[in-house]
């Protein structure tokens, strides 16, 4: 049987609406897998190692931080410019090895790891472990960030 | 860690991007077929009551479309080598709206009035050197810190061009519909839209040295605070706005002070994150636009067309009868094209779109909706929902700053204009001559969309090369 144009033409109409929404499913079904794949890394991240408490920054220096940003928490946290770091910071006054903070029954403890300009809690230098509990200000080089749980 | 064997090349190749690719090569073609069938079937060279293969176009007629489909693969292949981790649902999303916008300038031109039949031709050259710059943009621009630094070049360099248009357009007529081009021997430049970027870049790079200052306190008078930027910040921006919103304003382009203005209300949005901003921002330019209404006879001219009732044409009185073919031609026209288009339109080829007046720029929208119907147009708005979440998407990966805000300022560009735009064809908005991105014809849209997209990847090759410490 003969296809009539009028009919054919009309065929192609339906088939390009159908192909454009079929294009925009394509497109979210693509994005969905982006986003549970980095939710599948973010959580991997985090397996076994419980977050224990929250630093906030108050006072980003000269950093580009913006202030009220959230940093976790582990047990045990390193802080640096180290890619290998808990805690990346790159900011030019952060040493690749700065500080530790440490989870000890409950009570937090503070030390310096051999950074460039240092690590205070309250303004005390924290060159030995020092304890500090939520509340207390932090500065980690120029930084200053609120301890919380 | 091994580098640049075959396997891994074919293992880091853009497959995503690549799939993402043949459904809307699919749809070019296929539209493509149909507009070309419509067309003999309009001129009568062929019968409508059988169909035989002969009668289907041959591969000559394809070719525009063909071009495109090879430049997107070539380019797909080439960051394969160069970029493979980039962001690859971008690129597909920009390539269908382009070549839909390549087929409706084929489609429009030759029905014009008078008559363009190399319209579509130059669309294409105009994608084609679109995606020149995109790469140009995507392999130049190694570090995104350099635009920070440089920002202030960038200001002044798009301030200098808008005034030369400015006094140009000045001598020229001003009622010519034109008149913010700017025209370079045979090259008829819009310098606003490469203004809007540059802007952005000025927004963005002057808040995130500011950051600190921005977030602080609010606007003080003596001991009143008011819902305002601190007052250093404020003005410095205010300056940059108020340049560009006066140049604007100048000639008499309503459609570009409102997207300055949009994007600044963003852009302090995003620095900031403070929404009281944006509403003091809205209420101030309510008072403003209301002192324009009141001032001016041309904003008051572009609002008439709001309060038409076009549904009711059976009561028009002869007033109204000559509104609607003199200055609400556009908007009346439009509209009854977006109304004649129904459900699933008439067909690509088939709908008479050329009644609009300007419908290959302004009111591109009016014809994609006549032939393409209401399910067509929402799966466009789809496409441009999509296009932005992604770049907004890429700007919340990255962890830079400034690179934070200047994609999402980027993408902002994109939204607001396709709002202000489209609401402007459907009689919501006042019309201002906007492009809509990538489907309207005009060269320097095309192009400095490009280079966003451009701005856009680099973005996101950068943000992942940092978080992988390969960098």
């Amino acid at each position: 049987m003969p296809l009539s144009l009028d009919v054919f033409l009309l065929i192609l109409r339906l088939l390009l609406i159908i192909l454009l929404y079929l294009f925009l499913m394509q497109v979210v079904i693509a994005i969905t897998r982006d986003l549970k794949r980095s939710a599948a890394v973010g959580s991997d991240e985090y397996k076994g190692t419980p977050i224990v408490g929250h630093l906030i920054v108050v006072d980003s220096g000269p950093s580009s931080l913006l202030p009220g940003t959230r940093f976790d928490l582990e047990p045990k946290t390193t802080i640096g410019r180290a890619p290998t770091s808990t805690i990346r910071l790159t900011d030019n006054f952060i040493s690749s090895a700065h500080a530790f903070i440490e989870n000890r029954h409950g009570t937090w403890f503070v030390r310096d790891i051999g950074s460039m300009y240092g690590t205070y809690v309250n303004n005390q230098p924290a060159k030995e472990a020092i304890p500090a509990r939520p509340g207390d200000i932090v500065k980690i080089g120029f930084i200053s960030f609120k301890l919380a749980q | 860690m091994a580098r640049q064997t075959p396997f891994n090349t074919i293992k880091r190749y853009r497959w995503q991007e690549f799939g993402l690719f043949i459904i809307p090569f699919m749809i070019l073609l296929l539209a493509m077929t149909q507009l070309l069938l419509a067309r003999s079937v309009r001129a009568g060279l062929i019968p409508t009551s059988s169909l035989s293969t002969k009668n289907l176009p041959t591969i000559q007629g394809l070719i525009p479309v063909l071009g495109i489909i090879i430049f997107f693969f070539a380019i797909n292949f080439l960051l394969s080598f160069t970029f493979p981790r980039a962001d690859q649902v971008l690129l597909p999303l920009v390539g269908l709206l382009s070549g839909i916008g390549v087929l409706m300038a084929l489609r429009i031109g030759p029905n014009l009035f008078p008559p363009d039949p190399t319209l579509g031709t130059r669309q294409l050259f105009w994608v084609v050197l679109g995606l020149v710059t995109f790469l140009v943009t995507l392999f130049g621009l190694r570090r995104i810190e350099w635009l920070k630094n440089t920002y202030y070049i960038w200001a002044i360099l798009g301030i200098f061009m808008v005034g030369i248009t400015l006094a140009h357009s000045l001598r020229a007529n001003l009622n010519s519909p034109t008149h913010d081009q700017l025209n370079i021997g045979p090259l008829n430049l819009q310098p606003s839209e490469l203004l809007k970027i540059f802007l952005v870049i000025y927004f963005a790079a002057y808040l995130s040295k500011n950051l600190d200052e921005f977030a602080g306190d609010d606007f003080r008078i003596g001991s009143i605070h008011l819902p305002l930027p601190p007052a250093k910040i404020l003005i410095n921006l205010l300056i940059m706005l108020g340049l560009a919103l006066l140049l604007f304003l100048g000639i008499r382009e309503l459609g570009l002070a409102l997207l300055i203005y949009g994007i600044f209300l963003c852009m302090i949005y995003l620095g900031s994150g403070k929404l009281r901003y944006v509403l003091s921002g809205l209420v101030i330019f309510f008072i403003l636009g209301f002192i324009g209404y009141a001032l001016f006879g041309y904003v008051r001219a572009r609002f008439d067309v709001l309060g038409f009732d076009v549904v009711n044409w059976q009561k028009w009185s002869a007033a109204d009868q000559d509104f609607a073919q003199n200055s609400g031609l556009q908007i009346v026209q439009g509209l009854l094209a977006l109304s004649s288009g129904g459900i699933i339109g008439a067909g690509i080829g088939l709908g008479h779109p050329t009644f609009v007046p300007v419908v290959q720029s302004d009111m591109i929208f009016t014809a994609l909706g006549e032939e393409l119907g209401l399910a067509g147009l929402f799966a466009i708005l789809g496409i441009y929902l999509l296009l932005i979440y992604r770049g907004f998407r890429i700007a919340m990966e990255t962890t830079d700053t400034f690179s934070k805000l200047l994609a999402s300022g980027l993408t902002s560009i994109f939204a607001i204009q396709t709002i202000i735009i489209i609401a402007g064809n459907m009689k919501i908005l006042p019309l201002t001559g906007i492009p809509l991105p990538f489907l309207s014809y005009g060269g320097s849209s095309i192009i400095a969309n490009y280079i966003i997209v451009g701005i856009l990847l680099r973005i996101s090759h950068n943000t992942v090369m940092e978080r992988e410490g390969l960098a």
